[in-house]
């Protein structure tokens, strides 16, 4: 066998061998040192080519060539089995983290806002659309606020509807009460506005609580009221219906027809009770609307001359309609909420289901 | 007020069904509670003719009664009463039938004898409180008719709740009068017959001494009355309406009341001494009520008075001496007309209520009191016999009924209304009692004396929509009004956020509850009339209604609470009391629920801190902490006042564990409160660039005496770091083992930055060279290892 071919059958029997290697490797690390091992610069193949030098020079550049045509042969099993390697190793770790996707989150616990005090962000944020203004009033009031401005004298038989917690002897102007309804905010804000010099239109709401001295299954002595109120040049029984309707939809979402019934109210002439078309029933007639397809809302109505004139407004230029409405009782036809007291006994259970 | 829908057909022909009035009534301005058929329980009461009456053989007491009920057969009943004989006709109630006292009729043996039914008194038809006997039904009562049907029983009563403005519709002929004008059908006038008076019987002698509360009083006496019980039909519709029969004088005052509006009153005239007199009440005077109660009179209280007694307070009630019995022979009438005010203030300040008062206060129509006068005085002579004088008239009858003329401009009721008034609406209103002229845009308007609601524009204007009818007025928006747009609160909002409940709490509690927060002074605002002690003095502080919800949650499977309220609270004196917006937290027990991640822990003082922390941070404020040991029902040393700048906004503290047990709270409480009044809203954030160069961190851990405040140390290391500070913080807090006793130590992470340039090692070095002096000089403390 001459040299060369002595030298060519050593490439192919080390070629052969590596490959071999190559395809048994464990890992990467096993495999970048058979890199090391075969093409490294103290590698198997580095040792033949220095067997080249004692071949003759005609014969060398056969066997470069030869030995080039080897190295990128192990070259080339090299970077297919490190793929190979990398993507079997890629695909252990991704088993080996694999978690329960359905576990429960790390989440921090979360609080809950009042059903009532969604309402009254609801009902605000309406009429703050439409151009209302907020006002606001104290809850320890006196007569004049709470009765007398509001066309409710002393001897005024609606005065006994009201169920008054008194602090004193009823009978003055000045007396103190828990207010029975936001309606004194109204007297305040026309009061202040007339104070400072101005004049109308104004556009108000306020909400807050009220008090009545009355406790049982369907009353609290304590619960919310929003009041609303507009005076202008103009104002009609129309602009209240409208008002009304654009409210009422809103707040429940959907459009609920509405019916104004007339009653009596000191404080208001005309004055309407507001019906809505039954929400559990879509106004077809059942139990809790006692087949009527009707629920009764609130109370509304023309602001009373007496009213206007309280305050030093003449309705002679001016008119203006006002409405009251119980923020309980709309949110528990909202949400569908069966009991009153449901709202004061404040069980973080129902508070939580309620609560946005 | 309840109408039984037979009486309302007395005033006005109306074909319609009791429904469809209902929902008329209603569109007209009359709220109507139900439609009610009281006694439609007597179903299967039939009319029945005795055909025999034998005794039983076994019982003195009993009889043997054969019934025919137009079947075949005859029934035989055993029947206990005596009021009967053979021929005739009385409500039989047939085995099967409920009546309204819950009575079920069987078949029963009684003493041997066999009983299929039972005959009924009016008590058992629910027609009388009490009766003795049989009812006997009139001679040509239908053999076999339902009794309910023959005797009306089974009709409707519409139950009304009349508005107080419309005291003219607290009658049937008032109610009446508005459907008639809606339906264009005739209101059948009261018979204009004049009672026939006896010369031989001397008149009531009247003095009015109130003139202004009393325009008017009229009196008659009637004579040889036998006062016995009213008749069934009468009783009946006294009963349907919802008044108690009481004898028969009073049953037709009543009677008469609820036809045509105007309550009278009866007195028995032997027991009067003297002539009568309409006056004040004198002090000290006292009067004893038809109900029997005593009232002391004020100097105000119209009274009707003899010459030695009070013997009624005006337009309330008669008193009781006075009042008409079955023993009463000689009766004196009144029907008069009293100011509505005055009975109003009266009947509030004695606490007495009467139908007679709730018509008086609403306004009863003058125009009745003659004619109610002559329609009692004529049903009491033919019921129960008695001759009547003639009829005493004091005060002007004409100038009281004559009609009110207003003029108003009918451009302004249209405005009001949104809608141009249609012609038809006139003549409902004229049909009414309204007198209507159109003189171009001027309206001559008259009032009828039943309205004396009706006096201005604005009335007119409520008259018209309720003709009009209110679903006839289109919806309109109205144009917007310019205005400063409100900012809306978001202080609960952020506080639920940070995972608290939201509640919400009454503002009156106890009075021991207030005082274990607050201590006792002259500022609290006591309810006189509570609705119970628990609720009786406005809340000064917010704590007490808080720990009530917390203990109500944790009595119901709860491990943990975290609640807030927004809410109020209430300083006296009277005259010049405050109301503060508070924002009031508390938090106990488990601050999280056992998870696969972590494991539960109890709240405490850090966990509310951080919230409030968190919340001031969401309005752009700081606030900072100081210990106060002087804070009632708070722990000492677990407390403190939180400041912003400079002005107290609040307290956070550990809730005293003796208080919290008294609420059955067995884990720390941890409460806060939050004046929301002092908090000025934080500065509006300002643009910064974004640092050019990187900041450094370096951390230190010194060894403190216990006792030095976090807050203290990190103003020392804040100063002595100079111009390149931006934060430290305590990273770490360790007191175990390795660590002296009475130390502790703390970590703290500084991180520093120039605006400049990168700092080096060496800058840092320097720094923090300052901070190792500054701590060291001021608090002794030494570099740990």
């Amino acid at each position: 066998m001459s040299e060369i071919d002595s030298l060519k059958a050593q490439l192919q029997d080390l070629q052969d061998k590596a490959l071999a290697l190559f395809a048994d490797a464990a890992d990467l690390k096993a495999l970048q040192a058979l890199r090391v091992a075969y093409l490294g610069k103290k590698g198997e193949l580095t040792s033949v080519l220095k067997g080249v030098g004692k071949l003759p020079p005609q014969d060398r550049p056969v066997i470069g060539q030869f030995v080039n045509a080897t190295k990128s042969v192990l070259a080339e099993a090299l970077d297919k089995a490190e793929s190979l390697l990398a993507s079997k190793e890629k695909e252990a770790r991704i088993d080996a983290e694999r978690i329960d996707v359905t576990l429960s989150g790390r989440t921090s616990e979360t609080g809950a806002l009042h059903p009532v005090q969604q309402g009254l962000h609801e009902m605000t944020a309406i009429f703050a659309q439409m151009g209302f203004a907020m006002a606001e009033g104290p809850e320890i009031e006196d007569e004049f606020h709470n009765f007398d401005a509001l066309n409710i004298p002393a001897e005024h038989p609606a005065r006994a509807n009201h169920d008054t917690f008194f602090f004193d002897i009823e009978g003055t102007a000045d007396t103190k009460l828990l207010r029975t309804h936001t309606s004194p905010v109204q007297i305040r804000a026309m009061q202040a506005c007339v104070d400072a010099g101005g004049e109308p239109p104004l556009a108000v709401v306020a909400a807050g609580r009220v008090y009545r001295c009355d406790y049982d299954v369907t009353h609290s002595p304590m619960f919310h009221q929003v009041e609303v109120f507009k005076v202008d040049k103009d104002v009609s029984l129309a602009h209240l219906k409208g008002v009304l309707q654009h409210f009422l939809s809103a707040y429940f979402e959907k459009d609920v027809p509405i019916r104004l019934r007339p009653h009596y109210f000191p404080f208001t002439e005309p004055s309407a009770e507001v019906d809505i078309g039954c929400v559990f029933c879509n106004h077809k007639g059942c139990r809790i609307c006692k087949g009527s397809g009707w629920i009764e809302v609130l109370g509304s109505g023309m602001i009373h001359p007496n009213v206007l004139k309280a305050v030093g407004i003449d309705s002679s230029i001016y008119s203006g309609f006002a409405f009251g409405l119980g923020v309980e009782r709309l949110v528990m036809l909202k949400h569908g909420i069966p009991d009153l007291r449901l709202f004061f006994e404040n069980d973080v259970r129902f508070l939580r289901r309620m609560g946005a | 007020m309840k109408i039984p829908f037979s009486w309302l057909k007395e005033h006005c022909p109306i074909e319609k069904t009791p429904q469809e009035v209902a929902d008329d009534l209603v569109r007209l301005g009359h709220e109507v509670e139900g439609i009610e058929t009281p006694r439609a329980g007597v179903k299967g009461v039939r009319v029945g003719h005795i055909v025999e009456m034998k005794p039983h053989p076994d019982a003195d007491k009993l009889k043997l009664l054969k019934i025919d009920l137009g079947d075949v057969e005859h029934l035989s009943i055993v029947c206990g009463a005596s009021n009967m004989k053979a021929g005739d006709k009385v409500p039989v109630a047939t085995v099967g039938t409920s009546l309204p006292n819950g009575l079920k009729i069987k078949k029963g043996k009684i003493r041997g004898e066999v009983s299929f039914g039972m005959c009924c008194s009016e008590a058992e038809l629910g027609l009388a409180e009490d009766a003795d006997g049989l009812l006997i039904l009139p001679k040509d009562a239908p053999v076999g008719e339902e009794v309910g049907e023959y005797l009306e029983l089974e009709e409707a009563v519409l139950d009304l709740d009349i508005t107080p403005n419309r005291g003219d519709c607290m009658s049937l002929r008032g109610i009446a009068r508005d459907l008639a004008a809606d339906y264009a059908l005739p209101l059948i006038e009261p018979g204009d017959e004049v009672v026939a008076t006896d010369d031989s019987v001397a008149a009531p002698t009247v003095a009015i001494a109130a003139s202004e509360d009393c325009p008017l009083y009229t009196a008659c006496k009637i004579e040889g009355v036998k006062v016995s019980a009213s008749p069934e039909w009468l009783q009946a519709r006294l009963i349907a309406a919802g008044l108690r029969p009481i004898n028969g004088v009073v049953d037709v005052i009543n009677y008469t009341m609820l036809d045509l509006g105007q309550p009278m009153h009866a007195f028995d005239a032997d027991t009067l001494d003297g002539n009568i007199t309409v006056r004040t009440a004198k002090a000290g005077e006292t009067f004893t009520s038809l109900e029997g109660k005593n009232v002391s009179l004020h100097d105000e209280d119209l009274v009707i008075a003899d010459d030695k007694h009070v013997i009624a307070l005006a337009g309330i009630m008669g008193s009781e001496p006075t009042g008409v019995t079955d023993k009463t022979s000689n009766i004196i009438l009144e029907s008069a007309a009293f100011r509505p005010a005055r009975i109003s203030i009266t009947r509030r300040t004695c606490g007495l209520v009467s139908d007679s008062s709730m018509r008086f206060e609403r306004g009863v129509d003058p125009a009745m009191i003659a004619v109610a006068m002559d329609q009692v005085a004529q049903m009491i002579v033919s019921l129960f016999g008695g001759q009547v004088s003639a009829i005493t008239v004091v005060g002007d009858t004409d100038s009281l009924i004559k009609d009110t003329q207003i003029q108003v401009n009918m451009q302004r009721i249209e405005s009001r209304l949104g809608i141009e008034v249609p012609k038809t609406a006139d003549a409902v209103l004229e049909r009414m009692g309204f007198g209507i002229e159109h003189d171009g845009d001027t309206l001559n308007f008259s009032v009828p004396s039943h309205r004396p609601d009706v006096r201005l524009a604005e009335d007119i204007s409520e008259e018209y929509a309720r003709v009009i009818g209110f679903d006839n007025i289109p919806a309109m928006m109205p144009t917007l009004t310019t205005i400063q747009p409100s900012k809306v609160d978001t202080g609960i909002t952020d506080a639920v956020r940070l995972g608290f409940v939201q509640v919400i709490n009454y503002a009156f509690i106890s009075k021991a509850e207030q005082r274990l927060f607050v201590a006792e002074d002259d500022k609290d605002l006591v309810l006189p009339n509570p609705i119970s002690e628990a609720m009786s003095v406005m809340r000064r502080s917010m704590f007490p209604s808080l720990l009530n919800t917390a203990k109500y949650n944790m009595n119901r499977q709860q491990t943990g609470v975290a609640l807030v309220e927004q809410g109020r609270i209430y300083t006296g004196p009277l005259d010049e009391h405050t109301e503060t917006n508070m924002l009031a937290w508390l938090i106990t027990g488990d601050v999280q629920p056992d998870t696969w991640y972590a494991k539960s822990r109890k709240a405490d003082f850090f966990d509310l801190k951080g919230a409030i922390e968190s919340w001031l941070q969401g309005r752009g404020l700081t606030a900072r902490f100081m210990a106060d040991d002087g804070v009632l029902g708070l722990q000492a040393g677990q407390t403190a006042k939180i400041f912003i700048g400079k002005s107290v906004a609040g307290y956070i503290g550990k809730v005293d564990g003796d208080l919290a047990d008294g609420f059955d709270l067995s884990d720390d409480v941890f409460v806060a409160s939050i004046n929301l009044d002092v908090l000025h809203t934080g500065k509006k954030a300002k643009f910064q660039p974004i640092p050019e160069f990187p900041s450094i961190e370096r951390d230190l851990v010194f060894l403190f005496d216990k006792g030095v405040t976090s807050d203290a140390i990190l103003q020392t290391v804040r100063k002595a770091c100079g111009q390149q500070f931006v934060d430290a913080s305590i990273f770490d807090l360790y007191d175990g083992q390795g660590v002296p006793e009475g130390k502790v130590s703390l970590g703290i992470r500084f991180v520093l930055q120039d605006a400049k340039r990168t700092l080096t090692q060496e800058d840092s070095d320097k720094v923090m060279q300052a901070v190792i002096d500054a701590v060291a000089t001021k608090f002794k403390a030494e570099l740990r290892g």
